[in-house]
C-alpha cells in the first residue's frame, strides 16, 4: 500500500490533478452547482436569521477543515482548534481596527500569522504520537483561553492588545466595503471557504497527500519508504493552522463583536465531534460539519427545542461515529444510498417483493 | 481499522437507548422538584398569598379572551449552560397570558415570540432580525442577556425600535434605545460600593467575574471610591470559579481588617467566594462585605448561616419577594402561580423583572389609540413617565433621553438568621458616577429627592 | 512582591486544591492502566451524581448519606455500563479512538445535566458536609476541616488504590493488563472480569470525587464536568503511568496555582497553572522520539 503511494511519484508522471477521470469531472460538477447555488438562490430563498446561521456555517465549515486535515488525513487528533480559530479572529480584530487595509490582505495576514503561531506551539506537540498528542492539545488550548480571557478581544481600544475596557459604546468590527449586507457578507465568506476547499484539494492531490496518506497508514513505513514524516506533518498543521487563521478572520466580520467567552475549551471538544460524525476524511463531511454546528441550532431554535438536545446529539453521535462507522456521515449516508438504490433497483427488476439483500 | 460490527450495533443502540431513558426517568424522578427550589425559599416552597387580588386584575376586561389581531411583542434572553434568564422572559409571558384572557389590550391579544441565544454574537444578531423581518414584531420587552444589547443596539436604533430591558451589557444605559428596568452590575456595585464608603471603611477590594464588561463595570465603584478618598483595589476572577478558597484569602488579606469586599458575581459564584470565606473563618477580618444584586436572594441568607448577619451587605432593588402583602406583589404572585408554570425558579427576583417589564409594556400599550406599529409602540413606551412599578424604589420614566437609567435608587439588605431584612432604605445612587451623572443631567432629575422606603 | 505571611494560608488551600486534583486524576490514570481508556467523562458522571444526590437531599429531603450513596451508585453504574458496552465494543482500538469515544458519553452528560438541572431562576445549588464550618489554625493560618477532608482524600485514595494494584490478585491482574492484555488472557486471567472490576472502581472513585468535589468546589455542572481537564494535567505530568506521581503532580499544581494568587502581576494567569506545568512536562521533559504505537510509549 505505501509502496503504491510512493510508485506514483515517478518522475515524469504527471500528476493526477492534470488527469482527472470521469468521477472527478462528475464530482467537479455537483459541487460548482451548489457553489452556485449558495451564492445565487439561498440569498433569495433564506430569511436573514437562516443567512446569519449559513454565514457560520461557511466559518465553522473552515474550522472543520483544517481539523479534518489533521484528523482525517494525518491522523493528528487536536482538542485545540477552537483556540487556533481564536488567535485567527483575534489578529485579524486587531488588524480591522487599527489599520484600514483591504479585507483580503487582513484575512490572508490573519491565516498567515495564525500558521506562524500554531506552527510554533504545535511544532514540539509533533514529537508526541496519537492520546498524547490529542491531550497536550488540550492542555495548550486551556492555556491560550486563559490569556484571551485575561488579554480580551480588540474592541477599538489602544495598545498592543487593542482592548478598552470602560468602553460604553463599543465599534463594531468592520466589514470589507463591498459586503457589508449580511446576504453580501455571506457570499463573501462562501467564496472564502470556497478558496480554502481548493487548497485543501490541491493538497490532496499532489505530493503531500500521497505523504499524508502513507504517513497515516504506517508512519514506520512511510519514513522507511522515505518520506520525511516529520515535515509532512508540520505542513499539515501549518496548512490546517492557516485556514482556521483566515476562518476566525472571516469569524470576525460575521460576528462585528468578539468576546473570550465565545471560545471555551470544550467547544474544540464539540468541533471534534461534529467532525467525526460529519466524516474527517471528506471534504464534504467538513460542511456537513459546519451543518451540524451551526444551522442545526437555529432550526432547533425555531422549533423551541433546547440547544442541550444537539449537545447529548453530538455525544451519542460521536460514539455512533466511532462504534460503526468510522468515516462519518459523509462516507456513510452516500454508501447507504446506494445500498437503498441497489434495493429499489431489484425490487424493480423483479416486480415481486425481493428477497432481503445480505450484506451490502 | 474499519471495522464494522453492524450485527452487534443494533444491540448496542438499544441499550444505550434505554440507559439514557433510564437516566432521564431516574434523574427526572430526582429532580422535578430541583425546579421549585427557588432562590428564595429553601425553608419550604412558600404557598402564593392566597389571591386577595384575582388575577383578572392584570387586565381591563374581567374573564374576556381576547380574539382581535395579535400584537407581536419579541424578547432575547441567554439560555445556556451556567446562565439562564429565561424566567424573566416566561415571566413576562405569563403576564400576557393573563392580559390576553381577560380583555387583552383593547382587544388585541399578546404574542409573545422568545428567542433564546448562547452568547453568540452571530446567534444573537440573528435572532434580532428573526424577530423583525419573519415575526414583526412591534415591540421588544423583556430582552436579558450578556451581550445583546451592545450587538443589536445600532440595529434597534436604525429601525426605530426602543426597547424595555433588563440588562447587563453597557449600551442597555447608555443608548437612546433601551430602557432597563433593573440597575445592572455598574449602578448595583456602585450602590454597594457607596453603603461601604457610608460606614467609613478605609479601604475597598472589589471582586467581578470576567465577563464582558469589567472595564465599564469597575468605572462606577472606583468613581464613587476616589471621590471619597478610599483606595480601592480591582480585582477580576475567571468564571466558573474552581479555587474559592484562594479566591477569598486574596480578597480579605488586600481589604484588611477595616476594609471592604464588594463582590459582583452572579449567585452561584458569589455563594461559593461567600462560603469560602465562612469555611475559613475569613468573615470577620475584614470589615464589612458587600454584594450586588445578585446575591439578594432568602436563599443565599439560609446557606450562610447566622455568622453573615449584619456583616454581609447587599444591594436590592426589588420589594422582596416574600411576605409583601401590596396589590402588586399580590397579583405578581398570583399570575405566577396560575400562568407561570414555565418559570422554574418561582417566585424571585427573576421572575420579577419579568413582570415588571411586561407591566410597563401592557401599561403603555393600552394608551395607543390608532394601530400598533413600531413608530406608535416605540413612542408609548417613550411616554411612560413616572410609573409605579409597585416593585422598584423610584417610578420609573422612560423618556426621550440619549441615555437612560431610569432605575437609579436602591436599598440595603443584610441576612438575618436566614432571610434577608432592611439595613438602609431607598438611596439614591451618587452622581458621583459619571454616567449617573449624565442621566441625571438629561433627564432633569433632582438628586436631593426625599424618596420612600 | 507579597511576604512569606501573605504566602502562607495560599500554601494550605494550595495543598486542598491539589488534593481536589488528585482525587480525579488518580481515578483516571487507574482505569488508563487496566483498560487503556482515558475516562474524560469522569467529572461528568461525578457530577450528575452529585446533583441527583442534591436533587434526593432538597426535594426528596432524603438524609445526606442516602444521597451521597445514590451518588457513588449511579456513577459507578454509569461508568461500568459504558465500560461493559462501548469500552468493550472498542476495546482493539487505539486508546485515542477510546479517549475521544468517552468525550462522547461526556457530551451527553453535560446536555443531560443542564436540560434537568437548570439555572433559570438563578438557582444556587449546593451540597453540605457535616465537616464544614470547623476547623484549627496552624500558626497564623486557620484551616477548615473540608480543606483537610480534601487532603486527605486524595492521599487515602492514593494510598489504598496503589496498595490495591499492588498487593491484591486482582489488582496484579489489572497491572497485568495494562502490560500486554493479549498475553495476561492467555495466561488465564479472566480478562473480562478484571476489566469490568476496573471500570467499577474507576466508577465508584468518580461518585466519591463527585460529592467530595461538588463541596470543596462547587455544585455546578460545567464547573466539575471540565475540572477533569486540569487533573487530566497532573495524570499526564505522570505519563498516565504512576498514581503516586500523579498525586504529586497534582499537589505541585495546586500549589503552585495558588501561591501565584497574591502576585498582582501574574494572578489573573494562575489559571494557565495546570495546562502549563502538564504542557512542559510532555514537551520538555520527553525526549524520546518512539514509533510504536503501543500503550507503552512516553
Amino acid at each position: 500500500m505505501v509502496g503504491t503511494a510512493v510508485a506514483t511519484a515517478r518522475p515524469g508522471q504527471r500528476s493526477p490533478l492534470l488527469k482527472p477521470g470521469t468521477g472527478t469531472l462528475v464530482r467537479a460538477g455537483v459541487a460548482a452547482a451548489l457553489l452556485l447555488f449558495a451564492l445565487f438562490g439561498l440569498p433569495q430563498l433564506l430569511s436573514l436569521y437562516y443567512i446569519d446561521s449559513m454565514t457560520q456555517v461557511a466559518v465553522w465549515s473552515m474550522a472543520a477543515l483544517g481539523l479534518g486535515v489533521l484528523v482525517g488525513r494525518v491522523g493528528l487528533v487536536s482538542l485545540g482548534q477552537v483556540a487556533v480559530l481564536a488567535i485567527g479572529a483575534w489578529v485579524a480584530a486587531r488588524l480591522l481596527f487599527a489599520t484600514s487595509q483591504p479585507y483580503p490582505l487582513v484575512l490572508l495576514e490573519a491565516g498567515l500569522i495564525t500558521m506562524l503561531i500554531g506552527t510554533l506551539i504545535g511544532l514540539p506537540a509533533l514529537r508526541l504520537r496519537g492520546l498524547y498528542l490529542a491531550l497536550i492539545t488540550l492542555m495548550l488550548a486551556g492555556a491560550i483561553t486563559v490569556v484571551l480571557a485575561t488579554a480580551n478581544f480588540p474592541n477599538g481600544g489602544h495598545g498592543f492588545f487593542g482592548y478598552n475596557g470602560s468602553l460604553v459604546n463599543i465599534p463594531p468590527i468592520r466589514r470589507p466595503g463591498v459586503a457589508g449586507s449580511d446576504p453580501a457578507y455571506f457570499r463573501y465568506a462562501v467564496v472564502v471557504a470556497a478558496v480554502m476547499f481548493l487548497l485543501v484539494l490541491v493538497h490532496i492531490r499532489t505530493r503531500p497527500g500521497r505523504a499524508w496518506a502513507a504517513i497515516r497508514q504506517s508512519e514506520p513505513s512511510a519514513l522507511a519508504a522515505g518520506i520525511n514524516t516529520w515535515f509532512y506533518k508540520l505542513w499539515a498543521l501549518a496548512l490546517a493552522s492557516f485556514i482556521t487563521g483566515v476562518a476566525g478572520g472571516v469569524l470576525a466580520g460575521a460576528d462585528h463583536y468578539l468576546y473570550s467567552i465565545d471560545f471555551p475549551t470544550y467547544y474544540s471538544i464539540t468541533l471534534l465531534a461534529v467532525v467525526l460524525m460529519g466524516g474527517a476524511y471528506s471534504l464534504w463531511g467538513a460542511i456537513v460539519a459546519g451543518l451540524l454546528w451551526q444551522l442545526l441550532p437555529s432550526v432547533l431554535q425555531t422549533w423551541g427545542v433546547s440547544a442541550d438536545w444537539l449537545t447529548i446529539l453530538f455525544g451519542v453521535g460521536v460514539l455512533q461515529v466511532l462504534t460503526t462507522a468510522p468515516a462519518g456521515l459523509a462516507d456513510q449516508v452516500p454508501k447507504d444510498l446506494a445500498r437503498l438504490g441497489r434495493l429499489l433497483r431489484r425490487l424493480a427488476r423483479r416486480g415481486a417483493p425481493a428477497r432481503v439483500a445480505r450484506g451490502g | 481499522m474499519v471495522g464494522k460490527r453492524k450485527h452487534t450495533s443494533g444491540a448496542r443502540w438499544i441499550i444505550t437507548a434505554v440507559a439514557v431513558a433510564g437516566a432521564l426517568v431516574a434523574a427526572g424522578c430526582g429532580s422535578s422538584g430541583g425546579t421549585s427550589t427557588t432562590p428564595s425559599s429553601t425553608s419550604g416552597t412558600k404557598a402564593p398569598s392566597t389571591a386577595a387580588v384575582s388575577t383578572s386584575q392584570c387586565g381591563t376586561k374581567a374573564g374576556a379572551t381576547a380574539t382581535g389581531t395579535p400584537i407581536p411583542l419579541g424578547v432575547i434572553v441567554t439560555n445556556q449552560p451556567g446562565t439562564s434568564f429565561t424566567d424573566i422572559s416566561n415571566m413576562a409571558a405569563a403576564y400576557f397570558a393573563c392580559v390576553n384572557a381577560n380583555g387583552g389590550i383593547k382587544g388585541h391579544p399578546i404574542k409573545y415570540y422568545i428567542e433564546t441565544e448562547q452568547t453568540n454574537p452571530a446567534q444573537i444578531a440573528a435572532d434580532a432580525k428573526q424577530l423583525v423581518q419573519t415575526d414583526h414584531v412591534v415591540g421588544i420587552v423583556g430582552n436579558t442577556s450578556i451581550i445583546e444589547c451592545s450587538i443589536d443596539s445600532s440595529y434597534w436604533q436604525k429601525l426605530g425600535y426602543d426597547i424595555i430591558d433588563s440588562g447587563i451589557a453597557p449600551e442597555c444605559w447608555s443608548t437612546p434605545n433601551s430602557a432597563a428596568v433593573n440597575m445592572g452590575p455598574r449602578y448595583s456595585s456602585d450602590g454597594a460600593v457607596q453603603y461601604a464608603l457610608s460606614q467609613h471603611v478605609s479601604k475597598i477590594v472589589f471582586d467581578q467575574s470576567n465577563v464582558p464588561g469589567t472595564g465599564y463595570i469597575a468605572a462606577g465603584p472606583a468613581a464613587l471610591a476616589g471621590a471619597a478618598h478610599v483606595p480601592i483595589t480591582q480585582l477580576t476572577e475567571n468564571v466558573p470559579i474552581s479555587d474559592a478558597d484562594s479566591v477569598a484569602i486574596k480578597e480579605v488579606d488586600d481589604a484588611g481588617p477595616n476594609g471592604a469586599v464588594i463582590l459582583n458575581f452572579t449567585p452561584p459564584e458569589a455563594l461559593v467566594i461567600l462560603q469560602a470565606a465562612q469555611k475559613l473563618g475569613l468573615e470577620d477580618r475584614v470589615k464589612l462585605w458587600g454584594c450586588s444584586t445578585p446575591c439578594d436572594t432568602d436563599f443565599l441568607a439560609t446557606s450562610l448561616g447566622p455568622k453573615w448577619n449584619s456583616k454581609l451587605f447587599v444591594n436590592a432593588e426589588l420589594t422582596p419577594a416574600d411576605g409583601t402583602n401590596t396589590h402588586t406583589m399580590n397579583l405578581y404572585r398570583a399570575i405566577l402561580a396560575q400562568y407561570g408554570k414555565a418559570v422554574s425558579g418561582g417566585i424571585g427576583s427573576f421572575s420579577q423583572f419579568g413582570f415588571v417589564e411586561a407591566e410597563v409594556a401592557v401599561k403603555a400599550l393600552e394608551t395607543i389609540t390608532g394601530p400598533y406599529t413600531v413608530a406608535s409602540v416605540s413612542a408609548a413606551f417613550k411616554a411612560v413617565t413616572n410609573f409605579d412599578t409597585g416593585m422598584l424604589c423610584q417610578k420609573w420614566t422612560y423618556g426621550n433621553y440619549s441615555l437612560h437609567i431610569p432605575n437609579n435608587e436602591d436599598y440595603t439588605v443584610t441576612p438575618d438568621n436566614g432571610k434577608m431584612v432592611t439595613a438602609q432604605g431607598c438611596t439614591q445612587i451618587s452622581s458621583v458616577d459619571p454616567q449617573i451623572k449624565a442621566y441625571r443631567n438629561v433627564a432633569g432629575v433632582a438628586t436631593a429627592d426625599p424618596t420612600a422606603g | 512582591m507579597p511576604s512569606w505571611q501573605d504566602f502562607q494560608p495560599f500554601i494550605v488551600s494550595g495543598l486542598a486544591l491539589g488534593g481536589v486534583y488528585a482525587l480525579s486524576g488518580v481515578g483516571m490514570v487507574v482505569l488508563y492502566q487496566a483498560t487503556g481508556v482515558v475516562y474524560l467523562a469522569f467529572g461528568a458522571v461525578g457530577a450528575m451524581g452529585a446533583l441527583i444526590a442534591w436533587s434526593l437531599i432538597n426535594d426528596a429531603h432524603a438524609p445526606g448519606w442516602v444521597g451521597w450513596l445514590v451518588c457513588v451508585a449511579f456513577s459507578a453504574v454509569v461508568t461500568l455500563g459504558y465500560g461493559m458496552v462501548f469500552g468493550r465494543a472498542l476495546a482493539k482500538r487505539d486508546p485515542l479512538i477510546k479517549a475521544v469515544a468517552t468525550l462522547g458519553l461526556t457530551l451527553v452528560l453535560f446536555g443531560l445535566m443542564d436540560l434537568l438541572w437548570t439555572t433559570s431562576g438563578g438557582e444556587s445549588r449546593a451540597i453540605t458536609l457535616p465537616t464544614d464550618g470547623g476547623g484549627f489554625t496552624i500558626g497564623q493560618v486557620q484551616v477548615d476541616w473540608t480543606q483537610v477532608i480534601g487532603l486527605g482524600a486524595g492521599i487515602v485514595i492514593t494510598v489504598v488504590t496503589g496498595a490495591f494494584l499492588r498487593y491484591t490478585k486482582l489488582g496484579t491482574a489489572m497491572r497485568a493488563m495494562a502490560n500486554d492484555r493479549e498475553i495476561t488472557a492467555t495466561l488465564g486471567v479472566p480478562v473480562r472480569r478484571v476489566e469490568a472490576a476496573a471500570w467499577l472502581g474507576c466508577g465508584v472513585l468518580a461518585g466519591v470525587a463527585g460529592v467530595l468535589l461538588a463541596d470543596l468546589v462547587a455544585l455546578d455542572a460545567t464547573t466539575l464536568t471540565f475540572l477533569v481537564i486540569s487533573s487530566l494535567a497532573a495524570a499526564l505530568i505522570a505519563r498516565l503511568r504512576s498514581i503516586t506521581l500523579t498525586f504529586a503532580a497534582a499537589i505541585l499544581i495546586g500549589l503552585v496555582h495558588d501561591l501565584l494568587t497574591p502576585i498582582t502581576s501574574l494572578t489573573n494567569y494562575r489559571d494557565m497553572t495546570p495546562f502549563v506545568l502538564a504542557a512542559v512536562a510532555l514537551l520538555v521533559l520527553s525526549r524520546s522520539r518512539v514509533l510504536s504505537r503501543s500503550r507503552e510509549e512516553m
